[in-house]
């Protein structure tokens, strides 16, 4: 199975379209080279600035694969489902109250989605007129992720409405640990006796 | 329609989308910008308050930490940490709960995220434990208490970001939290020791064992020297410490100790990527709430509130705002707590004279217990789900270890020249020190 395969989440299959996995995998790639992106220009900043010959436009690199990373995370993270939530109050429920607080809760990302695309977009416009430094690059350049990630998070809310409406949105599937903690082999053996 | 009306309908719009299973982020952003409809402020400033909430340098020590915990778990090198754990205290009783908290006063020390804690410990030692006969509530419960240490201990994502946000120094908070941490370890031993269950007797671990596990850990057990290290001689910053530490993984710690695992660090970097995120745009968004909420006077009528029961009593200020963020901690994550109450917080810790790095880690503390109380207690949440237990019964458990808790912080109320002390011998300007001008040393505010 080769990274991109891996990188795609295998769960809620039935909320997804076939056709934007491989854009999935893509933002998850484009997530770790960004991450490996700005851990690399810190550690230039620092290196440069001890031998008292600072690079001054590393920060800014910095800033913007920091910027985008979070943005490109935001997005990837509605197609995985991987959101921070309070409760999956919807996991509970079943037959039309599940579609109603499914929908519901998309209905709210979308509208979140939406606003994104619109007010980043005129935020975007704006940012022509502020320049960052030392490059004078206008602003707007960081504000562009704003609008792509709402275009990407309406993307896949709507993937997973049309999808969810169409198949439903409950599914038995096994429940997965998180991919991001590894197995451990276990504890080195150790004599003991119960008391 | 009046401020105090928008702010409620905001809170509540928030709590409802929350509630309902909307992730944080969107909730926070959806209730501001539907109560900003309500006012003249333009949604293009939501959007900009939300984006400026992330432009902020001291925030990027929070991706590295996460990397540091995300390569230390899928290297599997903790289980050398895990196992030096169970040499020096797995013979005491309590068993394998005294090497819960042991290790996770270790791992706090490098991945500085409750969750990846909670995450960690509960495969390396959940399995362990209810093969051993402990009651899988109980396991749950110790394991997600122990696991809030990393809230507190450096490097503490959540003292990153009350740093970043508050204004106050990130090292002085990190050493502040290290003696709360240290208390809240040390209670949870004591506890396990009279109030748990026995466990399995093991012989004590001859020293030449605790050596060679100590020197089987020795090199992951470098980061925190190279965190606490590098920040306290003010070589590097936070944020610098972090990316150092990681630099340190896989250049030497990995090839080192887990060769094989190079070729998996793609798959370790993409992960962290979008794990890094999720808090970082919840910050975000909380940012935006935060400002709308500050800028309907809604943080100003509680400082009022406060201020008026309180006086200028610090003792009393403190306790009332750890008794208003224990009732919020129940309903919402640290992270966003901080940054919507920031305002709130610096009025009143400006109001009653408290040294702003005691002020910060108690309020870290006290969030660090809603950590593990209901109804939305995320790490005992995630303790359960890992551990296979039901909430509720995972929460039964729990109730007698909250008084761990709430000695630490009343402790931490009463007696901030203990909680600063260690901040005032390493990082002296942290705490509001400055160089005596007329001769040797610092000159402190009583």
């Amino acid at each position: 199975m080769t990274l991109a395969d891996r990188l795609v989440l295998k769960q809620r299959r039935h909320l997804k379209w076939r056709a934007l996995d491989p854009l999935e995998a893509a933002l998850m790639i484009l997530c770790g080279l960004l991450l490996l992106g700005f851990c690399t220009t810190v550690i230039f900043d620092i290196i440069t600035r001890e031998i008292g010959r600072p690079w001054l436009w590393l920060q800014e690199v910095t800033s913007t694969f920091f910027i985008y990373a979070i943005f490109t995370g935001t997005a990837v993270a509605v197609r995985r489902n991987d959101h921070l939530c309070l409760t999956a109050i919807a996991d509970t429920l079943t037959g039309a109250a599940r579609t109603v607080v499914e929908v519901a809760t998309r209905a709210v990302v979308l509208g979140v989605a939406l606003c994104f695309i619109w007010f980043g977009y005129l935020n975007f416009l704006r940012g022509f007129s502020s320049f960052r430094m030392p490059s004078m690059t206008p602003i707007a350049s960081l504000y562009a992720a704003i609008p792509i990630c709402g275009v990407l998070v309406a993307l896949f809310t709507i993937e997973q409405l049309v999808n969810g409406v169409r198949n439903g949105f409950a599914r038995d599937e096994p429940p997965e640990p998180p991919p991001h903690v590894a197995e451990i082999d276990g504890l080195a053996p150790v004599g003991g006796e119960r008391t | 329609m009046s401020s105090t009306l928008i702010v409620l309908l905001m809170v509540f719009l928030f709590l409802f989308f929350g509630y309902l299973g909307v992730p944080v982020a969107f909730s926070l952003l959806a209730g501001t910008l539907i109560g900003a409809i309500f006012t003249d402020v333009s949604a293009t400033a939501i959007v900009q308050k939300m984006f400026d909430g992330m432009d902020n340098e001291a925030l990027l020590a929070i991706p590295f930490f996460l990397l540091v915990g995300e390569l230390m778990s899928s290297a599997n090198i903790v289980l050398r940490v895990a196992n030096l754990s169970l040499r020096l205290v797995g013979h005491i009783r309590g068993g394998l709960s005294q090497v819960v908290t042991v290790f996770s006063m270790f791992f706090s020390e490098m991945s500085g995220s409750t969750t990846a804690d909670v995450a960690v410990i509960s495969r390396a030692l959940g399995g362990p434990m209810k093969r051993e006969g402990y009651s899988p509530p109980f396991i749950a419960a110790i394991i997600a208490a122990a696991s809030t240490i990393a809230a507190l201990v450096p490097p503490s994502i959540t003292a990153v970001v009350y740093g970043a946000i508050g204004n106050v120094s990130i090292a002085g908070l990190f050493m502040a939290g290290v003696v709360p941490g240290l208390m809240i370890g040390i209670g949870l031993m004591i506890y396990c020791y009279i109030f748990g269950p026995a466990g399995m007797t093991r012989p004590r671990a001859p020293f030449r064992d605790v050596a060679l596990a100590f020197r089987d850990a020795s090199l992951p057990l470098m980061i925190p020297v190279i965190l606490l290290g590098g920040i306290v001689t003010g070589f590097f910053t936070p944020t610098e410490a972090g990316v150092v530490a990681v630099a340190w993984i896989i250049v030497v710690v990995i090839p080192a100790l887990k060769r094989g695992h190079i070729k998996l660090l793609p798959w370790d970097f993409c992960l962290a990527g979008l794990i890094f995120s999720l808090p970082l745009i919840t910050i975000g968004a909380a940012n935006a709430f935060g400002w709308l909420f500050a800028y309907l006077r809604g943080a100003l009528m509680i400082a009022e509130w406060i201020t008026g029961l309180a006086g200028d009593n610090p003792q009393l200020t403190m306790f009332l705002l750890v008794l208003l963020f224990t009732i919020i901690g129940d309903f919402i994550e640290p992270v966003p707590t901080i940054i919507i109450f920031m305002p709130l917080v610096n009025a009143l810790t400006q109001a009653a004279d408290i040294n702003p790095v005691h002020m910060g880690v108690v309020l870290i503390a006290t969030l660090a217990f809603g950590l593990i109380t209901p109804p939305y207690g995320l790490v005992l949440l995630m303790a359960s789900k890992f551990v296979g237990v039901r909430f509720s019964q995972a929460l039964r458990a729990a109730l007698p270890i909250y008084c761990v808790f709430l000695i630490t912080i009343a402790f931490m109320i009463f007696f901030p020249k203990v909680v600063l002390w260690l901040p005032k011998q390493v990082l002296p300007e942290s705490v509001g020190c400055f160089k005596n001008p007329s001769g040797a040393g610092y000159i402190c505010p009583q």
